[in-house]
């Protein structure tokens, strides 16, 4: 990933992550100012159904209280005292409470056996326990029905004036739709009763205003929580996937006398304002977002032109330089640190150039001593003879013909010898100048391995050294020069051929190592010190007493125009180690 | 002189006046308001007045000539012999034959409330003869039920009969009756019966109070009211019976459910509340004073055998129906209910409409039959029960009556009257043994 790559993204994510966090706080934010006005909506609801619940209970209470003095129950209470029978009385209960607008009523003897019930007229005769409550304050009371289902009601019970035994009268009304329909519900809010506590979930069991909650079994964790631990219960229900129709829902608890629930009131306050409201911010912050990575990317264009494209050339430069273009230069845009950098980046390039320049020429200077050296030291010993030759003509000239003739054989002899040692010495300075460039085919370079090898067999096995090979059984395609790598592997034989003069082990090996073909040739001989190892490439350089160090220049000089590298190391044991590399020729595999 | 003449007219006038007040009088219509159908099968009131049957019951239990003047058996009550009495004209002027009679019997045998015991009517001459592979010893009493009211369809295909009364026509849901000149009874004192149909019985008595009719309908637990409000009330002896019937499979497969049901249910909270202590508690399929042995079946409650009966494994719902959608009746079958609920049952009402049968049906069954036997014939036919009586004494009766109880399919609940509440100006009224009024008979004060 290049640097303005790395600087788009992490100015994009620098933005979106600061739009994010703007746009979840603010989001959060909104959902707490809801979720505040959500209590304090449902806060206002409970406050206001408690004090409709106190107001139908004082009414309910009333009512029962005109009831127990009116006439008509007096009259009743008066003929049951003196013996009368209540059976006449069955079905008093139904006017009585159409008259008092009664939802639930019944006469109860002295002993609780109910005289008349306009709930459930069959149960005349049964007990009633209710009546111990008589003269306390209205209560929630569950009332069974025939049907087999249960009503919870707000009652009172009263005992009728001026009975002795008491006859009371248990009077109530119910806790249901009608009741919920004289509640001012705001818009989004509903309200709803959950009856029938008793037994498990069961989803028709609400009655609100007009209907119960759409998905009412959606509700059932909240009414269960609130009924079985007797507290109000928090949440948000949603009713259908769209997270729109939420609502945050309250479960009030509605407790009888024992303090046991018979009844759960439901609030639930609708979530699509907070809901709207926070995919605005949302969308929003997507929006920002967007233009916010817009802006990451012009900005990273502006800033890569003020920042990464100078850092960019100087990268460009030091691979120019790197390739061995010394005279790489970068423009100098700025005065602050990309400039300094750049400004000293030139500054290096050029004592970098002027170094190689001076090491190129002392290595020249060097060479040249060197050469020199190598020319007297070459020219001098057949320069010798020569003189003494010449001498010993002038000399043999004051002899006689016949013995001057003898010296004058001889010596031209000599002379010739020598100066054909000599025209020698000039013809190898001469071959090493005039080294041909490879003629690059394509070729195997187990073939010239195996060319080498099979060719000196025979004189290994004159000279007591034993041959190793490790030549790699898939081809090894190079492109090459055949003649000069044969040349070049030749040379390393017979060096290393020359440093087992007691014999040993020479190892030949041609492998391939990643995308080069490794060939390198190993000797069990004395081995090199450090710095024959440094200086052995350089030509005329030489450990033997009569080599003239260019072998191995030669052989560097083919290596290298086959693109390839050799290194020479010491074997552990002993001996030394000739490594070449050549580059796989992958055109020649296919 | 003249003044003893004077006088003596005074007297006479007086005393004619007085005789032509208990005389009755023919003329007017007779007003009559019911809740049900009057033309229901089998014991609708217009039916009553339109056809006549063989044989009535008289006051005393047993058969009394009526279309029929005389009647023997044969070849040990295999065969009978009904004389049909000579020169009876139907109401469009049809002379009633033995064939026609004939007939009419056999459509009767289709309706599904008729136990017709005979395997073949047919007439012969002026009698009718009925033969059966049993012996039938109660077929007159039998042919007096109004079941088997004789008539015909006219060429119209109105319904008519030899009965006092012929249907006029029904508007506005009053069902017109006029008087039949030519009835072989004798002309009925009313020129036509006005039947409003599907009236409550607050209805019926606001109507009666404001003159407005003249009959009304009293239920039984009603009827303690009705004197209290001084009303003219005519009540019969039991004639209806209030019982709970069970399916014998399902729930109730195993007789000791069924008894435990019995053993169940409340009946002196029926009589004494629901019923407001009319007629009498009962475990028995005839009324204490037809039979007189209606006291040895024990009708007490013994909840906890009943609870020991039922064993205390999970009950099933069973659904609990009454035959008749009135307020009392669907009172009584919860009163049930709960009965049954406290011995452990999972008993619940059904509504009006229900599809499904109930396993539990409280039926009212109305006995026409005024004797023993053929009132227990009856009684069994009306609830599809099988037995057989071996002897005309109370003991064969009994026998047979628990023989068929044992098997606590039927459980007698309560034996009720009828009653009737008649105006200031109906004079004469009387009511049949089964509780019927007999308008035939009625005549209205002031009428011509």
């Amino acid at each position: 990933m290049t640097l303005r790559q790395k600087m788009l993204l992490m100015l994009a994510l620098t933005v979106m992550g600061v739009v994010a966090a703007v746009g979840w706080t603010g989001s959060v934010r909104v959902g707490h100012v809801f979720e505040d006005m959500d209590r304090q909506q449902t806060d206002l609801l409970v406050g206001q159904f408690q004090h409709e619940f106190n107001q139908r209970a004082s009414d309910t209470a009333a009512a029962v209280d005109r009831m127990a003095a009116s006439d008509t129950l007096r009259r009743i209470a008066f003929d049951l005292n003196n013996g009368g029978d209540s059976a006449p009385y069955l079905t008093v209960a139904v006017p009585l409470a159409e008259e008092y607008r009664l939802d639930y009523l019944e006469l109860i003897a002295h002993d609780g056996s109910i005289i008349s019930s306009l709930q459930w007229t069959a149960r005349f005769g049964y007990k009633e326990p209710a009546i111990t409550a008589a003269g306390k304050p209205a209560f929630l009371k569950q009332e069974d029905l025939p049907d087999g289902s249960s009503q919870v009601g707000l009652f009172a019970v009263r005992t009728v004036a001026g009975s002795d035994p008491p006859l009371y009268v248990a009077g109530g009304r119910q806790l249901d739709a009608g009741f919920l329909r004289d509640f001012s519900v705001p818009a989004g809010t509903q309200i709803f009763i959950y009856k029938n506590v008793s037994g498990p979930f069961d989803a028709h069991n609400f009655a609100g205003p007009l209907q119960g909650p759409d998905s009412g079994e959606h509700y059932q964790a909240l009414v269960d929580d609130a009924r079985s631990n007797a507290r109000n219960a928090e949440g948000v229900v949603y009713p259908t996937s769209h997270s729109e129709d939420s609502m945050s829902v309250t479960a009030i608890p509605l407790k009888g006398m024992e303090g046991d629930v018979l009844a759960v009131l439901v609030v639930a306050n609708s979530r699509r304002s907070m809901v709207e409201v926070q995919r605005h911010i949302r969308d929003i912050a997507y929006g920002i977002a967007g233009l916010g990575i817009i802006f990451a990317v012009l900005a990273s264009l502006w800033i890569a032109a003020r920042i990464s494209r100078p850092i960019e050339e100087l990268a460009r430069a030091a691979g120019r330089v790197a390739e061995g273009d010394w005279e790489t230069r970068v423009d100098i845009r700025t005065m602050d640190e990309v400039g300094a950098l750049a400004r000293s980046f030139n500054n290096m390039t050029r004592q970098l150039a002027e170094q190689r320049e001076r090491l190129v020429q002392t290595e020249r200077v060097a060479a040249w001593r060197e050469l020199a050296r190598r020319l007297a030291h070459e020219l001098k010993n057949p320069l010798t003879p020569l003189q003494i030759t010449v001498e010993n003509m002038v000399r043999a000239k004051k002899l006689p013909k016949k013995q001057f003739d003898e010296v004058f054989k001889e010596s031209t002899a000599t002379l010739e010898a020598e100066i054909e040692n000599l025209k020698t010495i000039v013809g190898r300075f001469s071959d090493f100048s005039k080294l041909p460039k490879p003629q690059a085919l394509e070729m195997d370079a187990r073939e010239a391995v195996r060319r080498v090898v099979k060719l000196y067999g025979p004189a290994l096995e004159e000279k007591h050294i034993e041959l190793g090979t490790a030549i790699s059984a898939e081809p090894l395609p190079i492109l090459g020069d055949s003649e000069l790598l044969h040349r070049a592997l030749s040379n390393l034989v017979l060096n290393a051929m020359d440093a087992m003069p007691e014999g040993g082990t020479l190892t030949v090996s041609a492998v391939r190592a990643r995308e080069m073909v490794r060939i390198s040739v190993a000797d069990t001989g004395a081995g090199l010190t450090p710095e024959e190892c440094e200086r052995l490439f350089t030509p005329y350089y030489t450990t033997k007493q009569h080599g003239t160090g260019l072998g191995l220049a030669i052989v560097q000089s083919v290596i290298a125009d086959h693109n390839g590298t050799i290194a020479v190391e010491n074997v552990e044991g002993g001996g030394a180690r000739f490594v070449i590399g050549l580059p796989f020729a992958e055109s020649v595999e296919a | 002189m003249g003044r003893r003449f004077v006088i003596s007219a005074v007297l006479a006038c007086a005393a004619l006046s007085a005789a032509a007040r208990t005389r009755p009088h023919y003329g007017g219509t007779l007003r009559i308001e019911t809740q049900g159908d009057p033309w229901q099968m089998p014991d609708g009131i217009a039916r009553r007045l339109v056809l006549d049957t063989l044989t009535t019951v008289g006051d005393s239990g047993g058969a009394q000539p009526a279309l029929a003047v005389r009647w023997e058996s044969q070849n040990a009550e295999h065969r009978w012999e009904f004389w049909i009495r000579s020169s009876v004209h139907f109401q469009d002027g049809e002379a009633l034959t033995a064939d026609a009679v004939a007939a009419a019997l056999t459509d009767a045998c289709s309706h599904p409330a008729a136990a017709c015991p005979w395997s073949a009517v047919h007439g012969v001459g002026p009698s009718v003869v009925f033969t059966s592979d049993s012996p039938v010893p109660d077929l007159p009493e039998l042919l007096a039920q109004t079941l088997f009211g004789i008539g015909r369809q006219d060429a119209s295909g109105a319904v008519v009969g030899t009965g006092p009364f012929r249907v006029t026509g029904f508007v506005n849901g009053a069902l017109t009756l006029v008087a039949n000149d030519d009835c072989w009874a004798g002309r009925p004192f009313a020129d036509a019966v006005e039947v409003r149909t599907r009236r409550t019985i607050r209805d019926q008595w606001l109507d009666l109070s404001v003159g407005k009719t003249d009959i009304v309908e009293v239920p039984p637990e009603l009827l303690r009211q009705a004197q209290q409000q001084h009303l003219n009330v005519l009540v019969s002896r039991p004639v209806d019976l209030l019982a709970l019937t069970m399916s014998p499979n399902g729930a109730f497969a195993s007789r000791e459910m069924r008894e435990a049901v019995a053993l169940a249910v409340d009946r002196t909270a029926l009589y004494n509340v629901i019923f407001q202590k009319q007629g009498e508690v009962t475990a028995s399929l005839l009324p204490e004073g037809l039979s007189g042995y209606a006291f040895l079946f024990p009708s007490d409650r013994d909840l906890d055998r009943a609870r020991a009966l039922r064993g205390g494994a999970n009950p099933s719902l069973v659904m609990l129906g009454a035959d008749d959608t009135g307020a009392t009746m669907q009172l009584a079958a919860a009163r049930l209910a709960l009965n049954l609920h406290e011995a452990g049952f999972n008993v619940q009402v059904t509504q009006a409409g229900s599809r499904q049968p109930p396993a539990l049906v409280l039926r009212r069954v109305h006995l026409e039959a005024a004797s023993p036997r053929p009132a227990l014939d009856e009684m069994l036919a009306r609830f599809g029960q099988n037995g057989t009586v071996n002897g005309t004494d109370a003991a064969a009766l009994w026998q047979a009556e628990r023989g068929v109880l044992d098997n606590e399919v039927t459980v007698p609940l309560l034996w009720l009257p009828r009653a009737w509440a008649a105006g200031e100006r109906v004079r004469d009224l009387r009511l049949s043994v089964d509780g019927e009024p007999l308008l035939a008979d009625a005549s209205l004060e002031g009428a011509k």
